[in-house]
């Protein structure tokens, strides 16, 4: 997860030591632009793709951690 | 074993070649500078990140994708001494036509003074549009109808975006271009993947304009300007993380290519931002990816023969190479070739 946490918090543009499954999403600026680079990344670091109408319901770094877990059991 | 169809239909043309092409681009270009008073320089700057365009041209009012295809066709026949007896047909990939009807194609035989024995006919593609009229070319001359095919392709997208709509206002720019397609006697060939997939047209959309009225009960479109370009960003991506890399390798496995003997991979400029992620996803090195979307801005059908005029041209003009051409979106529809293309007698940009 290490290096999926770098990846968002840059996505996020905020420091890497605040992303936690904890993180709130709605207060970031987690538009469009932000799920497309999302899942890139998913795709980089995982290589599963996630849905970008699902991504874009995440209210919690933890429920896209949780979309990951899904789609890399399918 | 996945079916050597997944990704589309697989086609091998032999006996035809392309002879020249030419991109004719407006002269009125527009810097992101433009954007900043309706977005605010920091979502300009957020954007063009993304989208990776720094200058695009757009068309005047005045000015049609008809216009450009037919100065384009100009230079080219002229560049190439074609004689215009021989043009046995005219195939017109645009989805910014002159008319609702009668088919443009018609009107652009007139204007370049093509015989009356010449089938002309338009083709409403888009990011796919230029492989599949590539093929629809080949095969033409194959056919046996005909030896000699105009294929004229572009789009005057920057005409059909909202300019309040951060999705689609920065990315487009204006292009159209001419390509000259004949028999020949060489021994190579052309492989196509060719495929549909008509579930995603609502994400890719100009709801209105046709005749089917704007019943479409989608809250995306909740308040939006039903004339203007609809494109849900996320949506596309998903497409072409599904459908792209799965087609540029079924291309080259079914033309027996080895990926390293590829000189060029010409992709559909979509935006900088997915062209890196699915070069990195191919491991296609970077000298072998041309991108010019930083430039032209996404020119939809027209993107990859301006690939072929604005960075390719200094080495096809002079030698063959072997290229990958890739299109996909609108539609959805996606389109790729492999086929050597050069030396060339003409391949140049020119400005309208």
């Amino acid at each position: 997860m290490e290096a999926f946490y770098v990846g968002l918090a840059e996505i996020l543009e905020i420091e890497a030591s605040k992303v936690s499954s904890e993180l709130n999403l709605t207060e970031l600026a987690w538009d469009s632009l932000a799920v497309i680079s999302t899942i890139a990344l998913v795709d980089d670091q995982f290589s599963v793709m996630l849905d970008g109408k699902a991504l874009a319901q995440c209210q919690r770094v933890a429920d896209i951690e949780a979309l990951i877990a899904k789609e890399k059991a399918r | 074993m996945a079916a050597r169809d997944r990704f589309g239909r697989n086609v091998r043309l032999a006996g035809a070649r392309i002879s020249g092409v030419v991109s004719a681009i407006p002269s009125q270009q527009v810097s992101n500078d433009h954007f900043v008073p309706q977005f605010g320089a920091e979502a300009v700057a957020e954007v063009v990140k993304m989208i990776g365009v720094q200058t695009r041209y757009w068309a005047t009012a005045a000015l049609t994708t008809a216009d450009l295809c037919r100065r384009a066709a100009e230079v080219l026949l002229d560049r190439l001494r074609w004689n215009k007896a021989d043009i046995g047909a005219l195939v017109y990939v645009t989805q910014t036509p002159d008319h609702r009807l009668p088919a443009t194609a018609c009107i652009l035989q007139d204007n370049l003074g093509l015989p009356t024995s010449c089938a002309a006919f338009d083709v409403n593609l888009g990011c796919s549009g230029y492989p599949y009229g590539l093929w629809i070319a080949m095969s033409l001359a194959l056919s046996g109808a005909c030896t000699r095919v105009l294929l004229l392709v572009g789009d005057t997208i920057s005409k059909t975006v909202s300019s309040t709509d951060r999705s689609t206002a920065l990315l487009f720019g204006d292009a159209g271009t001419a390509t000259a397609v004949e028999v020949s006697g060489n021994d190579g060939f052309a492989q196509f993947v060719l495929g549909t997939d008509g579930a995603g047209a609502r994400n890719l959309i100009i709801p209105n304009g046709g005749f089917r009225s704007s019943a479409l009960s989608d809250p995306r479109l909740a308040g939006r300007d039903l004339a203007a370009l609809f494109m849900d960003g996320s949506e596309i991506f998903n497409f072409t993380l599904r459908s792209v890399p799965g087609m540029v390798s079924q291309v080259l496995q079914e033309a027996a290519a080895d990926p390293g003997a590829v000189d060029a991979y010409l992709f559909h400029q979509a935006n900088l931002f997915m062209l890196n992620h699915l070069a990195k996803k191919l491991k296609i090195p970077k000298e072998r990816f041309p991108t010019n979307i930083d430039r032209f801005g996404n020119t939809s059908s027209a993107s990859i023969p301006l690939l072929l005029t604005s960075d390719l041209a200094g080495s096809i003009a002079k030698r063959r190479a072997n290229l990958v051409l890739a299109g996909f979106g609108v539609g959805y529809s996606w389109a790729a070739a492999y086929l050597p293309v050069g030396p060339l007698e003409c391949v140049e940009t020119v400005v309208v």
